[in-house]
């Protein structure tokens, strides 16, 4: 297994189980992870804190996946969103993609599958965020002249 | 299946009758119109025929009436009644005036009504007899001319009186007229052989035998003698009868002629037109046959294809349910199967931090864990095939690469072909291009073949399934080395509802559906029999590319 830049996850899905179990191994492979129960809840988190990239599960009470993908993309559009379609509706994953998600994982997937997606996701955020910094050194550089 | 063949043969028995009426009736129709126009023309034919015979005819005795008439005042005019007072002088005149021999006796009667003077075979009978009292005499001094009655003499022949007086004269000549010199007369008034011609007087007794020997005159000729002598002719059912009045309307010259004999002349017409009728008859029962026969064909067609679109809309429907089953069972069981993957790569994380001298079946355990793990990989790519079943009911164009599709197809039927022990020998040829076509409903093509070839190989059989490239369309065979199609089903393989398995086995639509598939993806589906042995099914399809439109049909 390579080794892998440490990054935060916001794990949000009904399914206790899958969260905890989710969000422990992610901490075991060393990565910052927290759980969150429904949509709101995940949305909140991600407006107050510092996450790189969310899980989202598509099928949830009180806010769906897709809903909560479009607030998310909204308040944070740096935020990566990795989809988790339960029911292997390509569909509700492909329109994730459209409104902005990084990609979308199916049901039952194994945990390294879902680590590497993370990974790629956090990638595309690191060189996105570096972008932005260039951009921002480059302006800054040029002010004064 | 016998009971839906009388059906039709009832439809094809009623369109018949239908049709068949349809032309009979203007045919009959027109043929009536025609039978009567003709008789129509054909009386008024008779009518202007018969007109012309009773003029021309009724002209020629009038004017033998004139002659007699005209004989004797030529002679009253040129004699003194002196002339008659010697027998030698009137017998003289009577063989002078006679040479037709249509005269049977003349005699001369002084005004006051004694006779004078007769030649003729009569004289001992009415010799010396006084007239005075005779209304026929007194008609004759007041009028100056008179005709009897037709009367049969002594002599047994008929005969006829004419007298004539002149007033400077003083006295009235008479003769007795032979009137059979009319019958000949009469013959050339006969139009045909039952037409009738006669005279009679205005009483109604025959002047001259009827030349069809009636001896009573019928009620027609009555009325026609008891008007004012009106010139029209009476038309019967079976005659036209006219009359023409001579000797100052005393008397009817009645001419009759007979409709059935005049419409004799229409025979070859009739013929003719029979001929013609009976022809267009027997078109019209030709093509009432045939466009029962092809209707009822065409309606049976139609009535078997909605049939077995319902069936396989029903059956669609069915599929779509069991799919949405499918999809929601899947879907509860990938949560549980997700927590299992979960647990055991946890399991699989944790285990390499274990001290291997502490943990005695270390090994044993790492192992079970990648048989959980491998195990849920496989309920899972069933679980995705069931939901990926599920979607594919709403028909769609997408690019299908036909090699998988194939695959995925075999991978359904393998176990059963295994229990059979029957091989699937697959010849594919690498890099098949893809194609925009309905993936799932190809799928149910390829199914539907396929199955059909398990059962034709049976135990222990073989089946082949091969692919090849040929221009733009995409070749796939499906061989089996079972008894392969008898000739006869060779042609009704495709009809719907047609089979040779028992009605529990097969619903006689999957040949049916595949071809009306392949054909509306733009493909077509073939059957035939292999020299080896065995039935080959062809399926083409083209090989079109996104944007393009399936060469359809």
């Amino acid at each position: 297994m390579t080794e892998m830049k440490k990054f935060n996850v916001l794990v949000v899905d009904d399914e206790k189980e899958f969260r905890e179990m989710t969000v422990k191994q992610l901490l075991h492979r060393g990565m910052d992870a927290e759980g969150a129960e429904n949509g709101r809840i995940g949305l909140d988190m991600v407006k107050q804190g510092h996450f790189d990239v969310v899980l989202l599960d598509v099928k949830m009470p009180e806010m769906d996946g897709i809903e909560a993908l479009r607030e998310i993309k909204h308040a944070k559009p740096l935020v990566e969103v990795v989809l988790l379609t339960g029911h292997a509706s390509v569909d509700s994953g492909i329109e994730g993609m459209k409104l902005g998600a990084f990609d979308y994982l199916m049901k039952p997937m194994e945990f390294d599958e879902l680590l590497d997606k993370l990974s790629d996701a956090f990638e595309k955020r690191r060189i996105q965020l570096e972008k932005i910094e260039a951009a921002q050194i480059k302006k800054h550089m040029s002010l004064p002249s | 299946m016998e009971r839906m063949s009388n059906y039709y043969t009832s439809v094809t028995r009623r369109l018949l009758f239908a049709f068949f009426c349809l032309c009979l009736v203007p045919l009959l129709a027109v043929g009536w119109i025609t039978k009567n126009s003709l008789h129509d023309i054909n009386i008024i034919r008779l009518q202007d025929q018969a007109t012309a015979t009773v003029t021309a005819q009724a002209k020629v005795v009038s004017q033998v009436l004139k002659d007699h008439i005209n004989r004797l005042s030529m002679l009253v005019n040129l004699l003194p009644p002196s002339f008659f007072e010697q027998q030698g002088n009137t017998e003289k005149l009577f063989l002078a005036i006679d040479n037709r021999d249509d005269i049977v006796d003349l005699q001369c009667i002084a005004a006051n009504g004694r006779q004078y003077a007769y030649v003729g075979p009569y004289r001992t009978q009415v010799e010396g007899k006084s007239y005075a009292e005779a209304p026929w005499f007194h008609e004759t001094l007041l009028n100056g001319v008179h005709i009897s009655n037709v009367f049969t003499g002594y002599r047994g022949t008929p005969h006829f009186v004419v007298a004539v007086t002149n007033p400077l004269k003083n006295y009235v000549l008479r003769a007795t007229v032979n009137s059979s010199s009319f019958n000949s007369l009469l013959l050339a008034a006969q139009i045909s052989p039952h037409s009738d011609a006669f005279i009679v007087n205005r009483a109604g007794d025959f002047q001259t035998p009827s030349l069809r020997g009636e001896t009573t005159i019928s009620p027609t000729v009555r009325t026609l003698i008891s008007g004012d002598g009106s010139r029209a002719p009476v038309v019967t059912d079976d005659a036209v009868y006219i009359a023409r009045p001579l000797a100052d309307g005393r008397w009817f010259f009645i001419v009759k002629a007979d409709v059935e004999d005049s419409m004799s002349v229409y025979i070859p017409l009739y013929r003719k037109i029979l001929i013609i009728f009976t022809i267009l008859f027997i078109l019209a029962l030709a093509a009432a046959l045939l466009v029962s026969i092809m209707l009822a064909r065409h309606i049976r067609h139609a009535d078997m294809e909605y049939a077995a679109n319902s069936m396989q809309f029903a059956q669609m429907e069915k599929m779509a349910t069991i799919g949405r089953l499918a999809a929601g069972v899947a879907h509860e069981i990938n949560n549980p199967l997700q927590m299992i993957s979960s647990q055991a790569s946890w399991i699989a994380d944790l285990l390499p931090e274990e001290d291997p001298a502490k943990v005695k079946n270390l090994g044993e355990y790492k192992e079970s864990v990648e048989k959980i793990r491998y195990h849920v990989k496989r309920a899972g790519t069933i679980t995705h095939r069931l939901l990926g079943y599920s979607k594919k009911m709403a028909a769609q164009q997408e690019e299908v690469q036909l090699t998988d599709l194939l695959n995925e197809t075999i991978s359904f039927v393998e176990k059963e072909a295994e229990n059979h022990e029957i091989t699937i020998q697959r010849n594919f040829v690498p890099n098949l291009p893809p194609t925009m076509t309905d993936g799932p409903q190809l799928q149910q093509v390829f199914l539907n073949l396929l199955n059909n070839a398990l059962d034709a190989a049976g135990e222990k059989g073989e089946v082949e399934i091969s692919t090849e490239v040929c221009g733009r369309e995409l070749v796939i065979r499906f061989a089996d080395n079972g008894p392969g199609i008898a000739r006869e089903n060779l042609k009704r393989l495709f009809d719907p509802f047609f089979t040779t398995k028992s009605p529990n086995e097969g619903t006689g639509l999957g040949l049916y559906i595949s071809y009306d598939i392949t054909r509306k993806l733009g493909g077509s589906l073939k059957a035939e029999n292999r020299e080896s042995g065995g039935a080959l099914f062809t399926v083409r399809l083209p090989i079109s590319r996104l944007g393009e439109e399936a060469l359809s049909r």
